[in-house]
């Protein structure tokens, strides 16, 4: 009998790899190498381009957020711009208010826990139920988020932001390693997560919460653990993109059209997936950046939600995990 | 002081009213295939910017009419050109519907700019009710709406088409049973709930703002009063209707109008917390 | 072998609005016993079996397992505690093999467990259990419906419970497949479970249960050895009402 489920006396490190990993063949390693190393080397192949994949960088950050708990749960946050913005805000207001030149080790722990707070106050009442109550809630969580920075206008700067914030660094090479590098890492603690059983058991959740449930999983804490997760990579990410830009607005860190994208991205790299979501944030904001341009600045806008349509009706699965299926049935691969 | 009072109460009516139309369209649809079509707000964009182009050509009355149809047959083409095709899967219909609606957003904004428009008075004029001066297109507002509710519930209790409208919503499986055409009962629903939301449509951009934008907060409000009434009961979306336009109404009077999505949030929490199936939702039996 | 009384149903009620489906229901399970519980359709049955896992809300009375409340207990809680359930429904998780199905049921409740749950080989020994170790690398669309049955079954197992509550197991099976189940299930108890199992139809009951309690609108009408229930003019009665004959 030859089915994977026979494995006596198989290797310590490659029973890892195929826990984590699955099995890919050797083009997939060899194509996710090239990608990864493509990454890294930017600036010797796209100097032109820095500064789109650095910020190409944070969004994959804030789309893995997303896709924890919203593309393995398919519990849909609409609002996951009121973590980041909460975050980036959090950052603008200290330094706008408090001290201008409060350090970095202070502001950032602080913007990560209010993104922990924010997503708390959504979470907790709507993750225990099934159903679209926590879309709603996050819906509405952003839009009132958004309402309260005109309300504390004199704090928050209002509709023209705070612009105090000390920006990363004026060197695009260096701008581009310093959000790189949190994203990887971001990304390589998330992949583990999404391809353990944690990661499992959340897919699952996605799929049939209740047959899950029955087999002895506390699912609500699940849920919550999941949207912990993702509240602490939003904060990192909010306050990373405050001292990206140098300022902070509305509509660049808050409004609910911010957390719309990162819907989008995700769909379009691959739900679920975490690896797909950081592929779908260079290709979401190169498109929206470089490429579609040529439609106008609101043509462009446009184009990019009828291309997410186009992913959500014909290709649901999105592109990375259908590439990658693709490569993997090049050497003739198992049954699939 | 009474004054104030009866103030709040007629503008209360007459927002609750509003409300009401935008609220039953997606409360319908949701009864009928499980689906929260969250375009509902783009609907209403389409009906005001209708009855904005095409009134003054062909009348105040000939606007309302094309805003009303061209809303219900946009409605229509959202089930039959994308929904349909998607609807088994929940999740990817939610997601589907809103990128839809930001579409319809930027194609409106590429169409008309991002300004905001002014619409002609669909009756010029206003009146003093009780010391509150009031438009004549509030109270149209009003009349439409109970008028649309009454001619709902004539439909759903009294003809075969409606009939099956209501059975469906109540349990798909028992409507199949007794051989009703779900894909024709789906068809209807989508363009009624359209009709609704292009008279709502129409009043929320002659009465607040029309512009390419206008859509997310009728999407807000349809979504909390269905949640608040219990999703897919047509009476609890009425009442629910009522209950926020009238909180909105003394939220503006009292803390002022940027607080409004503050305490909606507010309500809607304490609603998940302490009754998440709603005023009329039901518990499943097996 | 003295036997004693290992799980118990105390006045349990349970109304949907004004609709009682449960009424005021009460019956006890021996450690040694496979007790049938049967009814004729929409008597009450499942939402016996639903109080019991907790996904509904009881309205009133009590679950007692092995001398705890387990009332008011969620139902990963109480799966944890050793009851598991097979449910009239299947519902694997579609996009998973019948192995991956299977593992998912022996992992951990424990946010922090990144690898746990059952080794392959044990997984193999559910499987092989169940006439499915062929197909672990199988979707289960794609399994014939009494594999899919038998997955079901597999799955609770993985849950290592230490008693089974068994909802229309043979709902849709032909005879053959009737015998071969109704061993398995023998095998099951023997190896020291007691279970329930469900049914509206006594005939496939009769040979393997030892106690059957009849239930009709949520009422027990009857309770006594399957001989005693076949003869039962009650039963015979509400079957009649019921518009099904046990014949």
């Amino acid at each position: 009998m030859s089915n994977e489920y026979d494995r006596s006396g198989e290797p310590v490190v490659q029973r890892f790899t195929r826990e984590f990993l699955g099995e890919p063949n050797r083009y997939q390693i060899a194509s996710a190498g090239v990608a990864l190393l493509a990454l890294l080397t930017v600036p010797f192949w796209a100097g032109q381009y820095l500064y789109v994949f650095a910020l190409a960088s944070i969004w994959a950050i804030f789309a893995m957020g997303w896709d924890i708990i919203s593309g393995h749960t398919n519990y849909i946050s609409f609002g996951h711009s009121a973590l980041s913005g909460g975050a980036a805000y959090t950052t603008g207001v200290l330094v706008h208010n408090v001290n201008p030149d409060m350090a970095m080790y202070i502001t950032f722990p602080l913007s990560i826990l209010a993104a922990i707070v924010i997503g708390l106050l959504f979470a907790v009442p709507t993750l225990r139920l099934e159903g679209p109550y926590f879309s709603l809630i996050t819906l509405l969580g952003v839009l009132v988020l958004t309402q309260l920075v005109y309300i504390y206008g004199e704090y928050t700067g209002g509709e023209l932001g705070i612009t105090a914030v000390s920006t990363l660094t004026y060197n695009l090479t260096n701008l581009y390693y310093y959000t790189l590098i949190p994203m990887l890492l971001i990304g390589a603690v998330l992949v583990v997560v999404s391809q353990s059983n944690i990661g499992r058991i959340l897919r699952a959740i996605g799929e049939n919460e209740a047959a899950i449930e029955s087999s002895g999983i506390d699912t609500t804490r699940f849920k919550l653990w999941a949207f912990l997760m993702s509240a602490i990579t939003m904060g990192i990410g909010g306050a990373m993109l405050a001292h990206f830009y140098g300022n902070i607005t509305p509509s660049t860190v808050l409004v609910v059209d911010r957390s719309l994208e990162m819907v989008a991205i995700a769909v379009i790299g691959g739900m679920g997936t975490i690896a797909g979501p950081i592929g779908g944030a260079f290709v979401f904001i190169i498109l929206r950046d470089e490429v579609l341009t040529v439609f106008g600045s609101t043509g462009r806008w446009l184009a990019l939600w009828l291309i997410v349509l186009f992913f959500l009706v014909f290709l649901r699965d999105g592109i990375f995990p259908f590439i990658w299926s693709r490569i993997g049935s090049i050497g003739g691969g198992r049954d699939e | 002081m009474i004054s104030d009072i009866i103030t709040i109460l007629i503008v209360g009516a007459m927002i609750s009213a509003i409300y009401a139309l935008i609220a039953i369209g997606f409360t319908m649809i949701f009864g009928v295939g499980g689906i929260l079509n969250l375009t509902h707000g783009a609907l209403l964009m389409i009906a005001a910017y209708a009855y904005f182009v095409t009134q003054p050509y062909i009348g105040r009355a000939g606007g309302v009419i094309v805003g009303i149809v061209l809303a219900a047959v946009a409605s229509y083409g959202v089930y039959m050109g994308l929904v349909r095709y998607i609807e088994e899967n929940v999740v990817i219909t939610f997601m589907a519907t809103i990128m839809a609606a930001l579409a319809l957003q930027e194609a409106m904004t590429m169409a008309f700019s991002q300004q905001a428009q002014v619409l002609t008075p669909i009756m010029p004029g206003s009146v003093a009710i009780a010391g509150t001066r009031m438009q004549y297109d509030q109270l149209l507002a009003f009349v439409f709406s109970w008028v649309m509710i009454g001619m709902l519930w004539y439909y759903v209790t009294n003809t075969k088409d409606g009939r099956a409208i209501l059975a469906t919503s109540m349990s798909e499986r028992g409507a199949i049973f007794t051989g009703v055409d779900l894909p024709r009962v789906r068809r209807q629903t989508w363009l009624i709930a359209g009709a609704f939301a292009g008279v709502g449509g129409i009043f929320i951009g002659r009465l607040q703002q029309t512009s390419p934008e206008m859509w997310l907060e009728p999407l807000t409000l349809a979504f909390m009063i269905v949640i608040i009434g219990g999703v897919g009961s047509i009476k609890g979306s009425i009442i629910a209707a009522y209950l926020i336009g009238y909180i909105e109404t003394l939220t503006v009077a009292l803390l002022g109008a940027p607080y409004r999505v503050v305490v909606a949030l507010l309500i809607i929490i304490a609603v998940i917390m302490y009754r998440p199936e709603g005023l009329y939702g039901r518990e499943y039996l097996e | 072998m003295s036997s004693d009384t290992v799980f118990r149903i105390d006045e349990l009620r349970k109304e949907f609005g004004g609709l009682v489906a449960v009424d005021d229901l009460s019956f006890d399970l021996q450690d040694d016993e496979i007790l049938g519980l049967i009814g004729p359709n929409g008597s009450g049955k499942s939402t016996v079996f639903n109080c019991i896992m907790g996904i509904y809300d009881v309205t009133g009375g009590s679950v007692q397992f092995r001398d705890t409340d387990i009332t008011k207990l969620d139902t990963h809680d109480i799966v944890n505690r050793g009851i598991a359930r097979v449910s009239q429904e299947s519902n694997p998780i579609p996009s998973s093999t019948v192995g991956e199905n299977i593992d998912l049921f022996t992992y951990p409740n424990d946010i922090f467990s990144l690898t746990g749950g059952a080794s392959q080989a044990e997984i193999l020994d559910i499987a092989r259990r169940f006439d499915l170790d062929e197909k672990l690398d199988t979707l289960p669309g794609s399994l014939p419906h009494a594999d899919v049955r038998r997955l079901e079954i597999a799955k609770a197992l993985a849950t290592e419970p230490e008693m089974l509550l068994l909802d229309e197991p043979f709902a849709g099976m032909n005879q053959a497949e009737i015998r071969e189940l109704s061993d398995q299930i023998r095998d099951i108890h023997a190896e020291g479970r007691p279970i329930i199992i469900v049914d509206h139809n006594m005939k496939g009951l009769m040979s393997i249960v030892d106690r059957v309690v009849v239930i009709n609108s949520g009422q027990k009408i009857a309770e006594g050895s399957p001989e005693e229930i076949a003869n039962d003019e009650t039963v015979q009665k509400a079957y009649l009402a019921g518009a099904e004959v046990t014949n």
